[in-house]
């Protein structure tokens, strides 16, 4: 199967996935008891506010029929409104998702840019002193809670070393670059504003490696125990024989074997990470998208839970099969299909 | 060759990153950063309500008064007339009042603003919607304005703080009737101001910041020795980041600072805490409608098994005791009530009373998930419960499913955790939707009347109380009303939370006030070096 086909493929079949991701959302967020329309109308509203607010958002009608309503809607560009601030979910997701995009896509660089590099050193001074020193940072990482460590390099690095800012993505009493991408370090790019540049990136620093702490301690454990097993293969060996220089043997032969299982665990952490930035935006004050999403759990906020929930379900999607297609151009062995 | 090409990029981002301190330490001169702990998600007079979007409405728009610190001031209005029997309310208007768009504010204006808010029929509606009509008010002139209420109301002015007057027209221009529905502006309105405040909007990211600017003429000056230029509303939901970012010198007021964290406020240089009492009030209501819990004696047993004394010291924020319904810095307060205070053989003494008088039954003890707040206090009264043999589950529960719960007395929980705040600075404001019965027999009770409380005479008092013109004779029938609502021991009065907003020392101007006990007056503020 040809590449331009198994995408085709895959992406056709992303249609059923959503679908079937989207009624489970409904179904569960309609089965969740509460009052999410008593809330939204306020403690003093009368039954009939209450009752025309439910006309309104069509929650007067037959749970099937509101799938329905909301499925037509979908495919039409309707993803509905919020029920509390009555704002578009899409245009509240544009505003929301660049943001944690952003920094979920700088940590997954931080930690592969960390992490494999100190995989590679861990795997090629095995059980000697480097080796020692990457598997006992990457268990530091593992093991402390990254709100503790965000809070921990906010005091220290923000408040008392006045290095970076304590949080946020622009400081706010600046324009932010304008909005192309949403994603603040490409926009100020194509704008050529540099120092919108240095800015955005002197705020997505910490917030981004705090994030990476984790991902970077998997990416460097995983780096390592493939190169290991990598470096015991007899073509690795006869390669050293016939004279190939070592930094070729590692980094053209070895490492491009054992990147397999490395990026398995890269595409695997993007969703973790992804899922994993509320805490970070929390603290940081980073407008995410992961508030958004708790904001909308907490008070059954319908619309925007199935907003949150296909966006999620499509970018998960999205990052497997790009995963797929790495395999194949690491590995020209394994075959689409 | 691909390390050079390593090394200059690394050279570039640290070149970048170092560019990049120097606009942290630089501010607007007259740009003050608040960071807010909520956001403010509504600006509409007619349906938003909260204390974050309440600072954003008394900021954009102008009421015909406003609470400075515990007054009620005038401020559309001029002067004003009321007849003897509270029910017709005549107001003189300033004549120099202008919308930001330079058209007047008029009596048309007012009139057109209260009826909006009426029809809408909103979450601030509850102030007006059982004392006014579609006839209530008359424009009697330019400048005069008539409300001829549906029964005599004699705390009216102080409602009137929350009555933004909005430009007519700028809603007109933006009211949608679609598929049969007029939605009066609203859909604009949520996210877009039409008022004569003293600021105007600027940027306004909903859940991010919000950008406020000075009206620089505006119609009715400013108070302070200065005024801002602007101020931004940063949401800040941690409060660590809320201190850091003070600290640091990145914001100049930080609301709902921690009280574990006030030290580091305090031990500051160039720093100062608020920490006056406010009126955020905590109260567990009892069903007094329940299977155990209508019986008085059950609920003065629980009562008194809760150990206020430990109170201030395990929450985190400060917090002063009630000492009965009301707290004794809101107008009503009665002194020296006979209040269940922490007695744990008091407390089997009146479970002895009870049809239960050894225990042996179970409740459950509502609170908002996650909340640490509202789940001590019932830990410690769990505690004590145990002592008579009475069993108390902890049920975390999210609030939309709280406030559903508390529609009608047969869903309504054993016991609630519950935050009031007095809408204005009257008895009637407190006291009505918590203890008359009509608040919840019509069948949509609110969190407010989550007790379920029925006794004729207390209703009697309360009307009778809220359409007296004499203010020292309804102050009486408060007193009457409350003392019979301690003797039934309806909730359990806990405390009030005291106000921890921190502020850098260059922000000045400013003035507790306990009708915004988290936020401030921002028109009143103005900034002396704050560099």
């Amino acid at each position: 199967m040809t590449l331009r086909l198994y995408l085709a493929r895959r992406v056709l079949m992303l249609a059923p996935l959503l679908l079937g991701l989207s009624l489970l959302t409904f179904t569960i967020s309609r089965l969740v008891p509460g009052d999410p329309v008593g809330l939204a109308a306020g403690p003093q509203a009368s039954v009939e506010i209450k009752e025309a607010l439910r006309v309104q958002f069509g929650l007067d009608q037959p749970l099937p029929v509101q799938y329905l309503n909301y499925i037509r809607g979908v495919l039409q560009g309707d993803w509905g409104r919020s029920l509390y601030t009555r704002r578009d979910v899409i245009e509240a997701l544009g505003v929301f998702f660049p943001a944690t995009l952003e920094l979920t896509l700088a940590a997954v660089i931080l930690a592969t840019a960390l992490g494999v590099p100190a995989g590679v050193i861990s795997a090629m001074y095995r059980n000697r002193i480097p080796d020692h020193i990457a598997r006992v940072i990457s268990l530091f990482f593992v093991s402390f809670p990254a709100f503790w460590l965000a809070m921990i390099m906010q005091t220290v690095l923000g408040r008392h070393a006045g290095l970076v800012p304590i949080g946020r993505r622009f400081p706010v009493i600046m324009t932010p670059p304008p909005q192309v991408t949403g994603l603040y370090l490409v926009d100020s790019l194509l704008a050529l504003d540099f120092a919108a540049f240095s800015i955005a990136l002197n705020h997505i620093l910490v917030p981004a490696l705090v994030l990476s702490f984790g991902a970077l301690a998997s990416i460097t454990r995983i780096t390592r125990a493939s190169m290991i097993e990598i470096l015991e293969r007899d073509f690795v060996r006869s390669a050293r024989a016939i004279g190939i220089p070592e930094r070729v043997v590692i980094g053209k032969y070895v490492l491009r074997n054992a990147f397999i299982a490395t990026l398995t665990v890269i595409s695997l952490n993007f969703g973790w990470l992804m899922a994993g930035a509320i805490l970070i935006e929390t603290i940081f004050d980073w407008p995410g998208i992961g508030l958004y999403a708790v904001h909308a759990s907490l008070s059954l906020d319908f619309q925007p839970i199935m907003g949150i929930t296909i966006v999620y379900g499509v970018l998960f999607s999205l990052v497997n099969i790009l995963t797929d297609v790495a395999y194949g151009v690491l590995d020209p062995r394994i075959r689409y299909g | 060759m691909k390390t050079t090409t390593v090394t200059r990029v690394s050279v570039l981002l640290v070149a970048l990153l170092l560019m990049a301190a120097a606009p942290l330490a630089a501010q607007g001169e007259n740009i003050l950063l608040y960071g807010g702990n909520q956001d403010i998600d509504n600006i509409d007079p007619a349906t938003g309500e909260n204390y974050s979007i309440n600072a954003a409405l008394r900021s954009l728009y102008d009421a015909l008064f406003i609470n400075r610190g515990s007054d009620v001031l005038p401020h559309l209005v001029k002067d004003w007339d009321v007849d003897d029997a509270a029910t017709v309310w005549t107001f003189n208007l300033h004549d120099n009042a202008v919308f930001h768009d330079g058209s007047t504010v008029n009596a048309e204006a007012v009139a057109y603003s209260f009826n909006r808010i009426l029809d809408i029929n909103g979450p601030p509606n509850f102030r007006w919607g059982n004392i006014a009509d579609e006839n209530t008010v008359e424009v009697v002139d330019d400048y005069t304005v008539r409300f001829t209420l549906t029964e005599p109301f004699a705390p009216f002015i102080g409602t009137l703080t929350q009555l933004f007057v909005v430009n007519p027209a700028i809603v007109e221009e933006n009211r949608v009737n679609s598929a049969g529905v007029d939605d009066y502006g609203q859909e604009w309105m949520q996210s877009n101001a039409a008022g004569s405040g003293p600021f105007m909007q600027g940027r306004w990211e909903i859940g991010n910041i919000y950008e406020f600017i000075a009206v620089q003429d505006y119609w009715a000056g400013w108070t302070g020795e200065d005024n801002l230029d602007g101020f931004f509303w940063i949401i800040q939901r941690e409060g660590s980041t809320q201190l850091n970012s003070l600290l640091a010198g990145e914001t100049h007021i930080a609301d709902t600072i921690l009280a574990s964290d006030k030290e580091q406020v305090v031990e500051a240089e160039g720093f100062f805490l608020d920490e006056s009492s406010g009126l955020f009030i905590n109260t567990i209501k009892m069903n007094n409608q329940g299977e155990y819990t209508s019986n008085v004696h059950v609920r003065k047993a629980i009562a008194h098994a809760m150990n206020y004394p430990a109170l201030p010291e395990v929450q985190d924020v400060k917090v002063t005791l009630m000492p009965g319904p009301t707290p004794s810095n809101f107008p009503g307060f009665v002194p020296d009530l006979d209040i269940a205070v922490y007695d744990l053989d008091k407390a089997r003494e009146h479970l002895a009373m009870s049809p239960w008088p050894d225990g042996g039954f179970e409740l459950d003890y509502v609170y908002v998930t996650d909340f640490t707040r509202e789940e001590i206090p019932g830990l410690l009264l769990l505690e004590a419960l145990r002592e008579l043999n009475i069993t108390m589950n902890m049920v975390p529960t999210l609030w939309p499913d709280m406030v559903a719960s508390c529609g009608d007395p047969a869903t309504g929980p054993d016991l609630i955790n519950i935050y009031t705040l007095p809408p204005f600075s009257d008895p009637h404001a407190h006291l009505y939707n918590q203890y008359h019965s009509s608040q919840w027999t019509s069948g949509a009770g609110s969190f407010q009347s989550c007790s379920f409380y029925q006794n004729e005479r207390v209703d009697e008092l309360l009307d009778q109380a809220r359409s007296l013109g004499d203010q020292e004779q309804r102050l009486e029938l408060y007193a009457e009303a409350q003392t019979l609502i301690a003797e039934d021991q309806t909730s359990i009065w806990m405390y009030t939370e005291d106000s921890l907003t921190a502020f850098n020392d260059c922000v000045k101007g400013f003035v507790f006030s306990p009708f915004y006990p988290i936020t401030v007056l921002f028109q009143d503020l103005w900034m002396d070096n704050c560099g």
